[in-house]
């Protein structure tokens, strides 16, 4: 049995745990987040012919990055960053936490979620962003939990990419 | 040395050897200074690969011969072991921790030994008496006794064993209790390193402390921490410290012999699926009965009970067995036509012999009536013939053919007979060869009852009437020929009764319809008789057995309509008796 650690990241209210939610069906309740400050999920997906049992720690966010707490990614095999694309800030904030994050566990496979993509009214970032603010060097995907779009693509993307990383 | 400057003269070498005696003389302290530098020089010449294939055998021979290398080392290996703690102090933890974790247990083991021993000897004073009820109870409720037991007695129970990566908190493997399914030990697994964290991160304790247990209900989570994985169980009840020395030992060993495993731990639980024997091991169920440490004085019960038990089940089942035996002998005793000669009892097996008149009843069945088992029994029997009053009437019944219609009972030597009988016996009683024990035979308040072929044609017979015309006493042609063959009929019935010692009489009643005066009427109904009987002497009936009867409108035979009525009773009607001799044989 294959299984890798999860952790999304981002900063509050930018759909960390409804992305979860949306590609789970949790055991654990929601409550949990508050007060522990992490939740976890499972999924088993398939890369190629290896199933891979994904473990999601969905992190508890905070305003700021000086509390993200670092313990909590330990280990992980995979990061999912995630941006609120009508909110323009929780994209550059991201830059702070992917900072804090390698800071503990070092380069890993990581992807960003531009999530609420079904805002298109409120949404921010341009679809050409020449320079696009936010974590260097990581692959992006539109998401919306609210409409499905982008989740499984995300989650899949991370595992194969786990799979591909030789350090992990 | 001596020189002895004649020595060689004589052979004519005196000059050499005085020459290298006096080169002794004049260089040989340099000489052998020389020698000793040419060794020094070539030992210095020992290269790095020489001196590493000695250095191991130099070290251990010196250390042999005095302390004074382990002197010399010692302070630059703690500088080195001080400057790799600093360095990096969870490699270091990671290397000792097998080593470390036994040995500090063992000291604090030693101190505690006392207390637990305490405590456990108070848990098994009560054990016997506590067993012995809840035996009890198990009996009384039907509840299976484990259940009891377990219900009453369940020190702890350990259900769960989780081994988490540290790092990660991704499950290594997990076993649980045979009778429980926990379908998302990765999920708890998880959750347990991620409380482990808040834990740390809320209340910032000391420097590797964590939250080592904690309740849920009747569940306690114990959780040990070793530097590279967490071994944590879910223990219902009263974990004891030994368990904690378990999960240690086992944490410790899964550190020991996987090591290589843990540190190149990717996600892949698989390499882990060998420690699952281990985790086992840590999965156990402790009732206040199997805790071990019984006192000494209360061991003896563990084997005293079930030994009393055997020796009470022998004990019972030999009383009963010969409680049994001497009911079955008393009841075979009292039983009439058989007499118990010899009796005797193997273990299982039961042996009477003893005689038997014929027709007593089976000693097998008396047993049995008396609901004891005939299996276990086996009779040697003898015939004989019993004078006991039941058997002589018992005897006496068969031999008459008597049913149970007829009341029989023995006064002296004659056998007195009442009720049905059925008339063969009348004639049996008669004609003597009486069964042994009887003198005589009293059928006087006995009825004789006619054998069915005989029976049906005296019904048949009683069943005829004769019908007549208004105030006449003559007779149609057919009513003729009928009773020519009725005739015959009673003749048939005369001669199979007196084929069996006895005789039947004829009743023949006359009647008339109720007109006409009284007078008339009777003399009618004479008439009529009169008249049947003429034909029937005619038929060749002996008249001696004809009882007249002219009854006329005295005792009419009954019908609802009065017309019907009128018209039956003008007629002779026919009634049969039967009278059997009574006199039987005497006095054989
Ligand atoms: N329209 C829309 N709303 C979303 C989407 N994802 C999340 N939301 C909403 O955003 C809010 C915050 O979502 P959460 O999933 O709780 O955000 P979070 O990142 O887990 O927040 P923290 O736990 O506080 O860090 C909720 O009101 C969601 O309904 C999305 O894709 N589209
Ligand atoms: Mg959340």
């Amino acid at each position: 049995m294959l299984q890798k650690k999860i952790c999304m990241v981002g900063v509050f209210g930018t759909g960390k745990t409804c992305l979860v939610q949306q590609y789970v069906h949790s055991i654990f309740s929601v409550k949990y987040l508050s007060t522990v400050g992490v939740k976890i999920d499972k999924k088993e997906v398939q890369v190629g012919d290896q199933p891979v049992t994904l473990m999601l720690w969905d992190l508890e966010g905070r305003d700021s990055n000086r509390d993200v707490n670092g313990s909590y990614v330990r280990g992980a095999h995979g990061l999912i960053y995630v941006a609120d694309g009508t909110r323009r800030e929780t994209v550059e904030q991201l830059s702070e936490i992917q900072d804090m994050v390698t800071g503990v566990v070092g380069e890993i496979p990581s992807v960003m979620a531009l999530n609420k993509i079904d805002l298109t009214d409120e949404w921010q970032l341009g679809s050409s962003d020449e320079n696009p603010p936010g974590p260097n060097g990581v692959h992006r995907i539109r998401t919306s939990a609210k409409t499905g779009e982008g989740v499984e693509a995300t989650f899949q993307w991370l595992a194969e990419a786990t799979m591909r990383n030789p350090v992990t | 040395m001596t020189l002895d400057p004649h020595e060689n003269v004589a052979n004519g070498e005196k000059p050499v050897a005085e020459f290298a005696a006096l080169r002794r003389l004049l260089v040989g302290p340099e000489q052998r200074r020389l020698q000793e530098l040419s060794e020094e020089i070539e030992a210095r010449e020992l290269t790095a690969a020489e001196l590493a294939d000695h250095l191991p055998e130099a070290i251990a021979l010196r250390g042999s011969r005095d302390r004074q290398l382990g002197r010399a080392l010692g302070p630059t290996i703690e500088t080195a072991l001080r400057e790799s703690i600093r360095r990096n102090p969870r490699e270091m933890a990671t290397a000792i921790f097998p080593i470390l974790g036994p040995a500090i247990r063992k000291a604090i083991a030693e101190a505690m030994a006392g207390l637990v021993r305490s405590i456990n000897n108070a848990v098994d004073q009560s054990l016997s008496v506590r067993g012995l009820k809840w035996r009890v109870e198990a009996w009384r409720t039907g509840v299976p006794y484990p259940d009891i037991v377990i219900k009453h007695a369940l020190v702890y129970r350990v259900e769960q064993v989780f081994l988490v990566h540290a790092e990660t908190g991704l499950l290594l493997e997990h076993v649980s209790a045979p009778d429980l399914s926990v379908p998302d030990a990765d999920l708890i697994s998880g959750m347990l390193t991620a409380i482990q964290d808040f834990v740390r991160d809320s209340f910032r304790p000391a420097e590797g402390a964590m939250l080592r247990t904690f309740s849920v209900g009747e569940h306690t989570v114990q959780v040990e921490a070793g530097p590279q994985a967490l071994l944590a169980i879910v223990v219902r009840g009263q974990a004891p410290d030994t368990l904690l020395r378990r999960q240690q030992d086992t944490l410790e060993t899964v550190h020991l012999e996987f090591a290589s495993q843990l540190t190149n731990f990717s996600g892949e639980a698989l390499p882990f699926e060998p420690a699952r024997p281990l985790l086992e091991g840590c999965l156990e169920t402790v009732l206040t009965t199997t805790q071990p440490g019984a006192p000494r004085r209360l061991r003896w019960l563990r084997w005293a009970v079930p030994l009393f038990l055997i020796v009470a089940v022998i004990g019972g089942l030999y009383v009963r067995s010969a409680l049994r035996w001497g009911r079955a002998l008393a009841t075979l005793r009292a039983e009439p036509g058989v007499v118990v000669v010899d009796a005797s009892r193997g273990w299982r097996r039961w042996s009477i012999s003893g005689m038997k008149d014929p027709v007593a009843r089976e000693p097998s069945a008396v047993l049995a009536a008396a609901g004891l088992s005939s299996r276990a029994l086996s009779g040697t029997w003898e015939s004989y013939l019993s004078l006991d009053s039941a058997i002589v009437i018992a005897r006496a019944t068969r031999s008459l053919g008597l049913t149970s219609t007829a009341a029989v009972s023995l006064r002296s030597d004659t056998l007195f007979v009442s009720g049905v009988v059925p008339l063969e016996a009348f004639a049996r009683a008669r004609q003597g060869g009486l069964p042994p024990g009887i003198a005589g035979v009293d059928l006087r308040s006995a009825s004789p009852v006619l054998p069915a072929a005989l029976e049906s044609l005296r019904q048949s017979i009683d069943a005829e009437l004769v019908q007549f015309e208004p105030g006449s006493s003559e007779l149609p042609q057919a009513s003729m020929t009928r009773l020519t063959t009725f005739a015959s009929r009673l003749r048939q019935l005369n001669d199979g009764v007196a084929a069996l010692g006895a005789s039947t009489r004829l009743v023949l009643t006359g009647r008339t319809d109720p007109t006409g005066a009284d007078e008339t009427n009777t003399a009618l109904a004479q008439r009529r008789v009169d008249r049947v009987a003429g034909l029937l002497a005619l038929s060749g009936v002996d008249t001696s057995r004809l009882i007249l009867d002219a009854v006329a409108t005295a005792r009419p035979l009954p019908a609802d309509d009065p017309a019907e009525r009128a018209r039956i009773n003008r007629s002779v009607s026919f009634a049969v008796t039967v009278s059997a001799d009574h006199r039987t044989a005497r006095g054989q």
